[in-house]
């Protein structure tokens, strides 16, 4: 399908330009710290009104400024306006305008050439009966590989891990629209399990992308530990201490999973206290949108201020089930610690749900 | 020297007190180039410079800087003005306050709270919050609405019948003038004062255009224990302000009344349409919707409503909305702010046309008469009807600040002008009718100098004042003083 240009949003432009509500800003994640309104989407959304109208033109400098958005659709969760699309939109403008992000292009270059993303350390097989897309980042953290695939197996999920290539989320979220239609064609070529008629996944990024740019019928596989969960019973020890959920942002807001990973927490017999900013209003931990790759200074704040909305419950940890908001949010743990002397230990549903499992 | 020249160097200065907190760059300024009020789309106001100030010291040598080269100072907050208040209209240095947002103290004691004037009021009462207290002045922006904002723009207050305005809050700010001096006036943490003149008071609608507030101390209460909404369909405009009076003459404890004609229930509903699917049903006789907060002790509350229920049903004919998934509707719209994700209200509303509204003030035996005015005048300037909201905003009883709001075609320049001459006959029919010409939205870069017409020679006295503070006029120059929109004859 071909992408929309920028032009196509003329609509939901002009009519943020309506608005200007506000909604979206005093919430972003990314405002907060970069403090300009040019950081919002309604100021994102005007500087796009420039673009269509002829009076801005792509740069370096708008490049870096759209390069400072996680896409974690807070704003679009409390506006009526597809905002992602129109941001996304921009940086392609970016792309097409000569002016991409040097690492943002090295890093399509790598999933062209390589099929995937990152440096790949392990490299499961299972041949089960339910596939199963690892995705990038999993095959990078081998011990967290080994604890989710554990875990399903002893809820009698029996995974089939095939040939995979990188979703290219990245690919499409940064801009270069014409490279993902390779990377797409790429993933078809080698992935043998598209009939399927179900798909799990363990990251909720690759979940949404299969699922949207796909079409492919995915479910994230805490859905079907919790189902499985509730039909089976005794087979956890309780662990007894009080955590709050970070939803992550695409398994969370775009995916509108919820219910099953409290369910879950629940179930293990822990606590759950509830952020003030949560499920379609949680705020993201600052690893999404390849901010990461392009300002980690900006990306360990925005996870700093999310450990503190956590502190600020008095809970042992944080849980969630994200390969990306785990390792960032644990990052800007260590620094609120280092500020605040509290330490307020990240741990993944996967890492919880393995202690408790009886065996 | 040429103004170019001058921004330059007035930028070099900046960029040594605030470092990456200031600006030149058109992407940056593009972001800045609009507020809330009606304009045609070529209609961009880029300011020069941006700064971001993060204390008072600051914003003071900000200011010295403006003012020796004469460069225009604009303060920019929630941008969500409806009047032009906030846009660069001579360009110059746009502050984005927004930087100034700490809270400086929460005096339980004194049921105080002190606070950079940068910080939001929904920010402000989350912390609150935490302490059993809450800000009163809740405009229906305040998601992006800062405290400086409200004092600039004296914009409404959904409690405002029970707390009153921003001002019956502010007990002393703290302004930056346009002299570059910062000065705290008002009464400390006293409620009132009666030495000295009312500084204070100047602050409250100045729209930025006698300095930067940068700080305010203001009056917490404690949160209520409940609060119930309740609607009542009037069978006359008049109705709901008689109905109220009579009510607060009984001796009830209301916190907040609004009342709605047909066309504005709509408007106010539709996070009740998102939910249910369907459009509110009211009886035909129906001309009016007045509704009613009420809150406190959960006993006190429900004498309360009913008392006001057999009132309005015994004493005006009206009847009580039965079905409360409606009123609780129009509470998500006024306060709550509570929509389905991803269908929040005011985009969806503004698709085609934009929100416009002439926010006069009128006496409130003239509501009925106002409101046939409104209707003529809107068609007159083939304005489409949104609908007429009366906030009542004096504590304790009725008064009229009113909504008389349209969709304004902002597609060309002539649409957009056609709607300012409507706001032009409006605010005439106002004062015609012994009124004001606005109750919450200002002068903005859409009165001034028209507002003569309310002010006669008392506007003279207000250019005077705007001089002992802004001896340079560099303080949102024209604002007030000069409109873009309406001829002063």
């Amino acid at each position: 399908m071909k992408e929309k240009s920028l032009k196509d949003y003329a609509e939901d432009i002009y009519t943020c330009n309506r608005s200007r509500c506000g909604f979206c800003r005093e919430q972003c994640p990314v405002y907060h710290v970069m403090a300009y309104e040019t950081y919002s989407c309604r100021g994102k959304i005007l500087v796009g009104r420039g673009l269509i109208e002829g009076t801005l033109s792509p740069s370096r400098e708008m490049a870096q400024i759209l390069d400072h958005c996680l896409l974690c659709g807070l704003c679009q969760a409390r506006c009526a306006l597809h905002n992602l699309d129109i941001v996304t939109s921009m940086r392609r403008e970016m792309v097409l305008g000569g002016v991409p992000t040097p690492v943002h292009r090295e890093n399509v270059q790598r999933i062209l050439t390589e099929g995937r993303l990152l440096d790949a350390r392990a490299a499961p097989e299972r041949e089960g009966q339910t596939p199963l897309y690892v995705g990038c980042v999993y095959r990078t953290k081998p011990r967290e590989l080994a604890t989710a695939l554990s875990v399903l197996e002893r809820l009698d999920i029996h995974p089939l891990i095939a040939d995979e290539t990188c979703c290219g989320y990245i690919v499409e979220a940064t801009g270069f629209a014409k490279e993902f239609e390779a990377v797409q064609e790429q993933f078809k070529k080698t992935y043998q399990q598209l009939n399927a008629p179900e798909i799990l996944t363990l990251c909720p990024t690759c979940t949404i992308t299969l699922k949207e740019k796909y079409g492919l019928p995915v479910k994230h596989a805490i859905v079907v530990v919790a189902e499985q969960l509730h039909k089976k019973q005794g087979i956890v020890k309780p662990l007894g201490f009080r955590a709050t959920y970070h939803d992550p942002c695409h398994l969370g807001r775009m995916l509108g999973v919820f219910e099953e990973p409290r369910e879950i927490l629940r179930y293990l017999g822990i606590q759950l206290v509830e952020m003030e900013n949560n499920r379609y209003f949680s705020t993201c931990c600052g690893g999404g949108g390849g901010v990461n790759a392009v300002d980690p200074g900006l990306s360990i704040e925005i996870a700093k201020n999310r450990v503190r909305d956590a502190i600020r419950l008095g809970v042992e940890i944080i849980t969630t089930v994200c390969p990306t908001c785990e390792p960032t949010l644990l990052r800007g743990a260590g620094r609120v610690s280092n500020e605040i002397d509290t330490f307020i230990d990240v741990r993944s549903l996967w890492e919880l749900l393995d202690d408790a499992l009886v065996d | 020297m040429n103004q170019k020249k001058i921004t330059e160097k007035a930028y070099g200065q900046l960029r040594k007190i605030l470092r990456d907190r200031v600006t030149l760059s058109a992407i940056h300024r593009m972001a800045y180039s609009r507020d809330w009020s009606p304009r045609y789309r070529e209609m961009n106001d880029l300011p020069d410079i941006v700064v971001i100030p993060r204390d008072t010291q600051e914003m003071v040598r900000i200011t010295k800087v403006a003012y020796r080269h004469e460069i225009p100072l604009v303060p920019f907050a929630g941008g969500t003005g409806m009047g032009g208040g906030a846009v660069a209209w001579k360009g110059g240095i746009l502050v984005e306050t927004k930087g100034l947002n700490g809270i400086l103290e929460i005096d339980e004691e004194n049921m105080t709270a002190t606070v950079q004037a940068g910080i939001t009021i929904e920010v402000l009462n989350s912390e609150l919050a935490r302490h059993r207290l809450w800000l009163p002045h809740q405009p229906e922006s305040k998601r992006a609405c800062t405290i400086g904002a409200s004092i600039g723009c004296d914009n409404d207050s959904t409690f405002g019948l029970r707390y009153g305005k921003i001002l019956d809050c502010l007990l002393n700010a703290v302004i930056v003038t346009g002299r570059a001096e910062a000065i705290r006036v008002g009464q400390r943490k006293a409620s009132f004062s009666s030495t000295g003149y009312k500084l204070l008071d100047l602050l409250v609608a100045s729209e930025g255009t006698l300095g930067t507030i940068t700080e305010a101390t203001l009056r917490i209460v404690p949160l209520p224990e409940v609060r119930e909404v309740r609607g009542y369909v009037c069978r006359r405009l008049n109705d709901t302000a008689r109905g109220l009076e009579r009510l607060l003459g009984c001796g009830l404890a209301i916190e907040s009344a609004h009342a709605n004609c047909r066309n504005r229930l709509h408007f106010y509903t539709h996070s009740y349409r998102e939910k249910y699917g369907r459009e509110p049903q009211l009886p035909e006789w129906a001309d009016a919707i007045l509704f009613l907060s009420f809150s406190g002790d959960r006993d006190i509350v429900a004498f309360n409503v009913d008392k006001a229920t057999r009132i309005m049903i015994d004493e005006f004919k009206a009847e009580p909305i039965g079905e409360q998934e409606l009123v609780e509707g129009w509470w998500d719209s006024k306060h709550r702010l509570e929509f389905i994700p991803f269908k929040q209200k005011w985009p969806v509303s503004q698709r085609q046309k934009k929100f416009g509204a002439a926010d006069l003030g009128l006496p409130i035996g003239r509501l009925e008469e106002g409101y046939h005015r409104y209707l003529e005048i809107a068609k007159k300037w083939d304005q489409e009807i949104l609908g007429m909201t009366i906030y009542n905003e004096s504590p304790n009883k009725a008064t009229a600040s009113i909504s008389f709001a349209v969709f304004v075609d902002d597609s060309s320049q002539e649409a957009v002008r056609k709607f300012y001459r409507y706001v032009r006959e409006m605010s005439e029919m106002a004062i015609e009718l012994d009124g004001t010409m606005s109750t919450y939205i200002g002068d903005g870069d859409r009165l001034g100098g028209f507002n003569r017409l309310e002010h006669g020679p008392g506007l003279t006295y207000m250019r005077r004042i705007k001089r002992i503070f802004d001896p340079k006029n560099i303080m949102n120059p024209r604002k007030k003083f000069q409109s873009r929109w309406i001829d002063s004859d």
